[in-house]
């Protein structure tokens, strides 16, 4: 019988591995590609896509089918932290959400609280968000670098107008940078210049393209998702770092994930849409490239895991 | 019920006039017949136009142009505040520019010369004839045609009423000795008698070549019959006060009499130059036999009276390219009326009749080697090409290089820093200033220059943001680097040293706009360069006219990613390359003809529709580039300065 080779495409860049945990903690490796997502047969795909589960400081005002989800484990960020885990997280991203000036302005001092309390509820990795607002941003953030100090934590989001404080605590406590880009490709190039500028080295970023939810601008996000990734792919040293997404706070923002009445019925029921529309959105993004995705309901989560298993085998 | 008047006064001048409640400043000030500048065309962009409200109120929005102490003062942007009731406002003295003009253009002047073989369109005849008597009663017209055709073998001249009305006076008065003025704007065309003059005058016989910048008009006199250049006078034009770009121009066109009054300012401009350069000489300036102007689409279009508007709009069509005969006289401008002016043809919207007597004078048609030919003003044009093929396109790079949008920018004019130098180690900061009088402000190649410097030696990072931390700490003065009303500032030159008063600072705003400039130039290159399939280090020569950048640094325009990173001298400055090829196209006929086949030959590029421009702007917004690997030799000096 005749072989018939398949044509393969062959890249000379390879991803970034970064690394997150140790000090006595669970570890978790991402990046590491030397090709397009789960094209086993051009190249490697050393590390599986990893799952990271929301959980906030305090209760949060998202939609009430998805805090039912997680039941009373909300009200405390230790036993949603625990609830998450028992979920499958391979890593718990602890949004400090009660900083918020609109919300509780809770300060430093509640930071380094709850990330601790987080810390010595599970061993695994943790990422921290600030509440993306830049000025509270850097006061929790550096409290959190110091409280999780001894372990490597991922701290988002660094964005070009406060990046120089968060990644000086990423320098001083060992830590990962997030760096946060308005979906364009050179932005996200040039902030992590900027960023291994000030002595943080590669290894230490993911990037955060910022995406859209499906339905709401995915394919734009989907494909300067892709540029980026080709372009490290291709050996662009500045591009070629692990990416980080958030489809759970982008599903559960829209409509689709929230209305259940006056609507089409051909829209279907809405405990299947808002799972499925968080799932959807996260398998597409892994497709352009995600390594590290932010999720929110247990369900959506056990569907995506179910898919990378199948995309993982060989 | 009738409208609701207020009175608005002004001083110094006392000039007072009634106008609705909601009436610009700036329209109340032309009422009243006070005149205050507005260089954008009255978007607000500027901020030049500002007026202090001494009493009373007028509706205003807030706007970056103005620090918080000066609304504190009371001052106000004339081109948006609007009437709101009686008000007393100062406007404050308009700078001198008409003083300074010739200083600027002096500055970018090269001598015009051709290579071309002397032929131009209007030539002058000697020709004698013998008195009419009973015997020999041929009519006059007929009688100088026949003597043209046996002395000169001109045929079937052409004549037109003005110069048969004058020609029974003028062939007696000069006793049968007379001068015919002809013009053949090619071969194929009739000779056309355009004037008839007394005795041999062949050796007087002048063309102006004019080339009519956005900012700076500039003419040249020529002797036709010699083909030198017996003067060149230049002048601010004179629309400057009615915007300083193309786009403000368009905009201010659209205001009531707002093209009529753009056209008189261009034409005034000119007359004026020529008026006096024909003085100096004393010769009329009806002497003056043709004339070609080269200007962009826009300048032509308002020199000939033509509505820009569709320039500015989408799909930017301009009203022709190639224009047809016109006579002086259809024009307005001074010289013989019966003379035909010539603008040379321009190529789309943004690449007009300056780029292609760019492309002509600078011989980039006919280069053997990869030319990048680049005329930077506020709009930058590109060419790339050789003698097979040739391809443009423009971008708008903004007015910054110009001095307008920068806190402490003006034009290259005595007073104006064109270079600095700061030292590495204490951040002591140098400057050379034209004309070595008290620096007033920074000109385009003192923008260059700072942000070069800055860069290099990291008070700004690459993102064009000052970096305190680090470096206030080894400066020999910390008060350099300071917080300013908006974002921080590096004091160049400190209130004590400047020629104003006041500390000569740029601003993190300032260099965020030098960047979208240099980053729209870059990317206008990249992106042709890319349109044609090449690379940057293909290009073998880089042709750079216009007033920009004769007294730039390479090597801090490369340091900044205005340049792309070719070595030195691959780069040639030409000046004013624009005056150079209407020059050129004066005096042969055969260059006329080429600068024809050279637009028609240029393919346009329309950036707009082009989607990698954005992508390649993006990724020059960023010092010196997004791609460091692109820029060698700014990577090896960032390295060896840690």
């Amino acid at each position: 019988m005749p072989v018939v080779e398949i044509p393969t495409e062959k890249w000379k860049g390879k991803i970034r591995e970064v690394t997150l945990g140790g000090g006595g903690r669970k570890t978790v490796v991402v990046g590491g590609e030397t090709t397009l997502p789960f094209l086993h047969f051009e190249g490697e795909m050393p590390n599986r896509p990893v799952i990271a589960i929301e959980i906030q400081d305090c209760e949060p005002d998202w939609t009430g089918r998805l805090v039912s989800a997680w039941g009373d484990a909300v009200k405390d960020p230790a036993s949603w932290a625990k609830a998450a885990a028992a979920a499958g997280a391979d890593v718990i991203a602890l949004s400090l959400e009660s900083a918020h000036p609109d919300n509780q302005n809770t300060g430093a001092k509640e930071a380094e609280a709850s990330v601790k309390k987080v810390l010595d509820a599970v061993d695994l990795p943790l990422m921290v968000f600030g509440p993306y607002v830049a000025e509270k941003d850097n006061e929790v953030l550096v409290a959190a670098a110091d409280a999780a100090r001894g372990t490597v934590v991922a701290l988002g989001s660094c964005e070009e107008k406060n990046f120089r404080t968060i990644v000086a605590a990423c320098l001083a406590s060992g830590h990962v940078a997030i760096a946060k880009t308005p979906i364009e490709i050179n932005l996200a190039k040039q902030l992590n210049i900027l960023i291994t500028d000030m002595g943080l080295p590669a290894d230490r970023i993911l990037m955060d393209p910022t995406t859209g939810a499906l339905g709401y601008g995915l394919e734009y996000t989907y494909s300067v998702m892709e540029r980026l990734r080709m372009a490290g792919l291709q050996g662009d040293g500045m591009t070629g770092l692990p990416i980080m997404v958030t489809p759970g706070e982008e599903a559960w923002r829209q409509k689709e994930a929230k209305a259940a009445d006056g609507v089409p019925e051909a829209w279907g029921k809405i405990e299947d849409r808002a799972i499925i529309w968080e799932a959807m959105t996260a398998t597409s993004l892994l497709l352009a490239g995600a390594d590290v995705l932010v999720m929110r309901h247990p369900k959506a989560i056990e569907l995506v895991r179910a898919t990378v298993d199948k995309w993982m085998a060989k | 019920m009738a409208e609701e008047k207020s009175k608005i006064s002004f001083l110094p001048s006392h000039a007072v006039a009634d106008v609705p409640k909601g009436t610009l400043l700036v329209d109340a000030a032309e009422g009243a017949g006070v005149h205050i500048d507005i260089p954008c065309g009255g978007q607000g962009r500027c901020g030049r136009c500002k007026v202090k409200l001494e009493s009373g109120s007028v509706e205003d929005s807030q706007n970056p142009h103005l620090t918080a102490e000066q609304v504190r003062d009371g001052w106000v942007l004339s081109c948006l505040a609007t009437v709101a009731g009686d008000v007393v406002v100062t406007v404050p003295p308009a700078r001198a520019r008409e003083r300074v003009a010739d200083t600027a253009a002096h500055r970018t002047a090269v001598t015009v010369h051709s290579d071309w073989p002397l032929d131009p369109a209007v030539r002058g005849y000697y020709v004698e004839m013998s008195a009419p008597s009973l015997d020999d009663n041929m009519c006059d017209l007929d009688r100088l045609k026949a003597a043209l055709g046996r002395t000169h073998g001109l045929s079937d001249v052409a004549v037109g009423l003005p110069v048969l009305q004058d020609l029974g006076k003028t062939l007696r008065a000069a006793d049968w000795k007379v001068t015919a003025v002809v013009e053949q704007g090619n071969v194929n065309l009739p000779p056309r008698l355009m004037d008839i003059r007394a005795g041999d005058r062949t050796g007087t016989s002048f063309g102006v070549a004019v080339d009519i910048g956005t900012t700076t008009v500039v003419v040249y006199l020529t002797n036709l019959k010699t083909g030198e250049l017996v003067k060149r006078a230049s002048a601010f034009n004179r629309q400057i006060s009615r915007g300083e770009d193309v786009i403000s121009r368009i905009i201010y066109s659209q205001r009531g009499k707002g093209l009529d009054e753009l056209r008189s300012l261009v034409v005034q401009t000119i007359n004026e130059l020529l008026e006096e350069v024909c003085t100096s000489l004393d010769v009329p300036t009806s002497a003056i036999d043709d004339m070609v102007v080269a200007g962009n689409t826009t300048m032509t279009q308002l020199f000939f009276g033509l509505d820009p508007k569709t320039i500015r709009e989408e799909p930017y069509i301009p009203t022709a390219v190639h224009y047809p005969p016109v006579l002086a006289r259809e024009v307005g401008v001074a010289i013989n009326p019966n003379a035909s002016v010539y603008a040379l043809p321009c190529v789309a919207a943004y690449v007009g009749g300056d780029i292609t007597a760019g492309v002509l004078g600078s011989g980039t048609y006919k280069s053997d080697v990869l030319t990048l030919f680049m005329d930077v003003g506020t709009n930058g044009e590109m060419v790339l090409g050789n003698a097979d093929w040739l391809m443009t396109c423009a971008c708008s790079a903004g007015p910054a290089f110009e001095g307008a949008g920068v806190r402490c920018g003006m034009r290259a004019t005595t007073g104006a820093i064109e270079d600095v130098r700061i030292s590495s180690r204490t951040y002591e900061t140098t400057i050379k200033v034209i004309d070595d009088v008290k620096p007033q402000g920074l000109c385009g190649s003192g923008m260059i220059s700072a942000v070069a410097e800055m860069f290099v030696t990291g008070i700004l990072d690459k993102s064009g943001k000052m970096q305190v931390d680090g470096v206030r700490a080894r400066m020999r003065n910390p008060q350099r680097l300071r917080s300013g009303d908006h974002g921080y500032e590096y004091v160049l030159v400190f209130a004590e040293q400047s020629g104003t008063g006041e500390d000569i600072v740029l601003t993190e705003v300032d260099v965020d706009n030098l960047v979208r400039t240099k980053g729209a130039i870059f990317a206008g290159i990249t992106s042709l360069v890319e349109g044609v399939g090449v690379t940057l280090t293909d290009i073998e020569q880089v042709l750079i006219g216009g007033a920009f950048g004769q007294h730039i640094s390479v090597e801090q325009a490369i340091q900044i990613g205005l340049l792309p990173d070719l070595p030195w001298d691959k780069f040639k400055f030409l000046g004013n390359t624009s005056a150079l090829g209407a020059f050129n196209a004066l005096l042969s006929r055969e260059a006329r003809v080429k600068t024809d086949e050279i637009a028609g030959r240029m393919t346009y590029l329309e950036l707009i529709a082009d989607n990698s421009f954005m992508n390649e702007f993006m990724s020059a917004l960023f010092l010196p580039h997004t791609d460091l690997d692109a820029f060698p030799a700014v990577k090896a000096v960032l390295e060896a300065a840690g």
